[in-house]
C-alpha cells in the first residue's frame, strides 16, 4: 500500500517480490525475532536468516570476534540450530508478512541440496541464498566460492533440488568476482548476493597469537564498504540476473550507492549489531532520498551511476 | 522480561571518583523499563552528537550500577574504568552530550529470598554488577559484601556499598586497603563461619573460578556474572559464546550474563 505521491520502493530480486529493497544479511539478524523489541519487522523488505546446516552446529570456541578500525572480524563458524529446528521452531515465531530468505551451508554439495529440499514448502520462505563463501570453516565454504568449477557444480546441484528463487552469495576472496557471478548465472541462479566477509587477520602483540581462536576471521563493517561497492558494480555489469549488494552498509546514503552501482536490493549486516533499528532507518532514508530527488520508483536508481568513460 | 530500548541518552555527569573509577550518569527521558539487578547496557562511545562515527565500531557492554526514577525519567548509572579506546572516548563525554545505548539486556540475578544469607563477591570492575543486587537484597536478607581489587586505587564503588545495610569487607592484593590478599580468601573465611549462604560473584575470570571452586567444595550454590566481548548484546552476533559444562556454548548476552557456576566449563572461559 503506497500513499499517493510517495515513491514506489518495491523491487524484484530474482523472482522474489519485495516491498522495499532493504534486507538484512545472514548471520547478523538471528532468526528475526531478536529484533522484534526494536522494530516492526514488516518495515523492512525481508531478512536472510542465519545459515542453516543439516545438523545443528556449536561453532568455534571463544574469542570469536575482535574489533578493527571501522569494522570487526568474526569466526563464529556457522553456529546454527539446524534446518529441522529452523522449520519447526523458528519459522512459526516470525510474524506473518515478513519474507524470509533461508541461507544454506554444507560441507559437501549434496548436503547443501538436502538442506534446500527440507526448506521447500516451508511457510514464509520466499527464497534460498546459498552461502558459497564463508571464509572461516576449514572443511568447506571457501572452496565452493573460490573455484569456478566447484561453484558451478554447487549451483547446478542446488538448482536441480529446488524450485524456489535461488540466490548465490559470493566470496570476495577471489581474483575476479565477475567471473564467479557469470558462473552462477550460467548454472541457473536467479540472483547474486555480494559480498561476504573478507578473509582477515588480527594478531595480539602481547601474546603473539591471533586474536581469534580460529586464527583467521571474516572482516565486515564500514571498513569493507568501498571494496564491496566495487565488486557489486563489477558483478552487476557482468550478469543480467539481479545483484543484492552487501558490505558495510550503515545508512541510506550507503545503500543508495549500491543501488546506483547496479544492486537491485541491499542487505544490512554488521550495522544491525550496533543499531538494531538500522535496517528500518535505511528504508526511511531511501524513501526520503527518493522524495527529495523526485525519484518515483526506487528501481529507477538501480544502475543509474554516471560513470565517466563507461 | 522487560523489552529493551534503543535510545540516545543525555549525559548528566561523567566524572572521575578517585583512583581508576569513573561514574557516568545518563538521563533517559521516557520508557526506561525496570531493570533487574545484574542486567547490562550496550553503550556506543563513538556515536555522540549529530555526527555518526564508526571507529570504534562496536558498543561496549556495561553493567547497570543503579537506576533512579524521576517521574517518567530514569537516571541510569554506570561505573567504569578506562581500559581501552572505547572507554577512553566514553570518558570524554561531557554533560549535555548524547550517548547511544541499548538496554536493559540479559538475564540478571534471581531475587534473594527473605531472611536468606547471601555473600556478594566483587573484583575490579565486577563490583558494578553487584551494587543493585546488594541494595535491593539488604532490605530483606542478610547480605555480606566482599570487595576486592589490586590496590586501593583500583577499588570501585566502596562508598556506595558503605551506604547500605550490609556487612562490608575489603581486600586488596597489596594490602593498601582492607585485608591483604585475594577477595576469595575473605570468601573462604565467611563460608567457614558455617552459616549456609548463596554466593554471587562478578569479577575477573580467575576470581570467579576460585569462588566456584570454594563454593563447590562447601556445597553452596554460586551464581557468577560474566563479562565478555560482544558486538550486539541481544543474541545475534554470537560473539560472546562461552563453553557450557556439558557441550556447546552459552551466549553471555542472552542466557547470561548470570550463570550457575556449575553450568560453565571454566577451563574454556576467555
Amino acid at each position: 500500500m503506497t500513499t499517493p505521491g510517495a515513491p514506489d520502493l518495491s523491487t524484484h530480486l530474482g523472482g522474489i517480490q519485495l516491498r522495499n529493497p532493504v534486507l538484512t544479511a545472514s548471520g547478523t539478524f538471528g532468526y528475526g525475532t531478536e529484533f522484534a523489541p526494536f522494530m516492526d519487522l514488516r518495515r523492512i523488505g525481508g531478512f536472510v536468516a542465519k545459515s542453516l546446516t543439516l545438523e545443528p552446529r556449536h561453532g568455534n570456541p571463544p574469542p570469536r570476534i575482535v574489533e578493527t578500525p571501522a569494522g570487526m572480524l568474526n569466526a563464529i563458524s556457522l553456529e546454527n540450530v539446524g534446518v529441522n529446528a529452523f522449520v519447526e521452531e523458528k519459522l512459526p515465531e516470525i510474524p506473518e508478512g515478513v519474507p524470509v530468505i533461508a541461507s544454506v551451508f554444507g560441507t559437501e554439495i549434496e548436503l547443501y541440496a538436502e538442506v534446500c529440499k527440507r526448506l521447500m514448502g516451508a511457510p514464509k520462505v520466499v527464497g534460498i541464498e546459498v552461502n558459497a563463501s564463508c571464509p572461516h570453516v576449514q572443511s568447506g565454504g571457501i572452496e565452493f566460492g573460490q573455484n569456478p568449477a566447484v561453484l558451478a557444480r554447487l549451483v547446478r546441484t542446488v538448482r536441480r533440488a529446488i524450485s524456489l528463487p535461488l540466490l548465490v552469495k559470493l566470496s570476495p576472496n577471489v581474483t575476479d568476482i565477475a567471473e564467479m557471478a557469470r558462473v552462477c548465472e550460467g548454472e541457473g541462479a536467479d540472483g547474486i548476493s555480494a559480498i561476504n566477509t573478507l578473509q582477515a587477520l588480527v594478531v595480539d602483540v602481547e601474546t603473539r597469537r591471533p586474536s581469534l581462536s580460529n586464527g583467521l576471521g571474516g572482516l565486515s563493517g564500514p571498513a569493507i564498504r568501498p571494496v564491496a561497492l566495487r565488486m557489486v558494480w563489477q558483478c552487476a555489469r557482468a550478469v543480467e540476473i539481479p545483484v543484492c549488494g552487501i558490505g558495510g552498509i550503515c545508512s541510506a546514503e550507503d545503500a543508495i550507492q549500491f543501488l546506483l552501482c547496479g544492486a537491485a536490493a541491499v542487505q544490512i549486516g554488521t550495522a544491525n549489531f550496533l543499531n538494531p533499528m538500522a535496517a528500518a532507518e535505511v528504508v526511511e532514508g531511501i524513501e526520503g532520498y527518493c522524495t527529495r530527488h523526485g525519484v518515483e520508483r526506487v528501481s529507477d536508481l538501480v544502475g543509474a551511476v554516471d560513470f565517466p568513460g563507461r | 522480561m522487560a523489552k529493551p530500548l534503543r535510545v540516545d541518552s543525555e549525559v548528566i555527569s561523567n566524572a572521575a571518583e578517585g583512583g581508576v573509577s569513573r561514574r557516568l550518569v545518563l538521563r533517559i527521558e521516557q520508557g526506561w523499563p525496570e531493570a533487574q539487578p545484574g542486567q547490562f547496557l550496550m553503550l556506543s562511545p563513538g556515536a555522540r552528537g549529530r555526527v555518526e562515527r564508526y571507529d570504534p565500531l562496536l558498543p561496549r557492554p556495561m553493567a547497570i550500577f543503579r537506576t533512579r526514577r524521576m517521574g517518567g525519567e530514569a537516571a541510569v548509572e554506570v561505573l567504569y574504568k578506562v581500559v581501552g579506546r572505547g572507554t577512553a572516548l566514553l570518558a570524554d563525554a561531557r554533560p549535555g552530550e548524547r550517548v547511544r545505548l541499548v538496554g536493559p539486556l540479559g538475564r540478571g540475578f534471581p531475587e534473594v529470598s527473605p531472611g536468606e544469607r547471601v555473600i556478594l563477591v566483587g573484583g575490579g570492575t565486577g563490583v558494578a554488577s553487584l551494587f543493585d543486587l546488594a541494595r535491593r537484597s539488604s532490605k530483606r536478607a542478610r547480605v555480606v559484601v566482599l570487595l576486592g581489587a589490586r590496590t586501593a586505587a583500583d577499588l570501585m564503588g566502596r562508598a556506595d556499598f558503605e551506604g547500605l545495610d550490609v556487612d562490608l569487607q575489603v581486600a586488596t592484593d597489596d594490602g593498601s586497603e582492607g585485608a591483604t590478599g585475594f577477595v576469595t580468601e575473605l570468601l573462604e573465611r565467611e563460608i567457614a563461619r558455617g552459616d549456609t549462604a548463596r554466593v554471587y560473584a562478578c569479577g575477573p575470570t580467575p576470581m570467579m573460578r576460585r569462588a566456584a571452586e570454594i563454593t563447590g567444595t562447601a556445597g553452596l550454590p554460586c551464581l557468577v556474572s560474566l563479562e565478555n566481548r560482544m558486538a550486539c548484546g541481544f543474541g545475534v552476533c554470537l560473539g560472546c559464546a562461552v563453553p557450557r559444562a556439558d557441550q556447546g556454548y552459552h551466549l553471555v548476552c542472552q542466557e547470561g550474563p548470570v550463570f550457575e557456576s556449575g553450568d560453565l566449563s571454566w577451563e574454556g572461559l576467555p
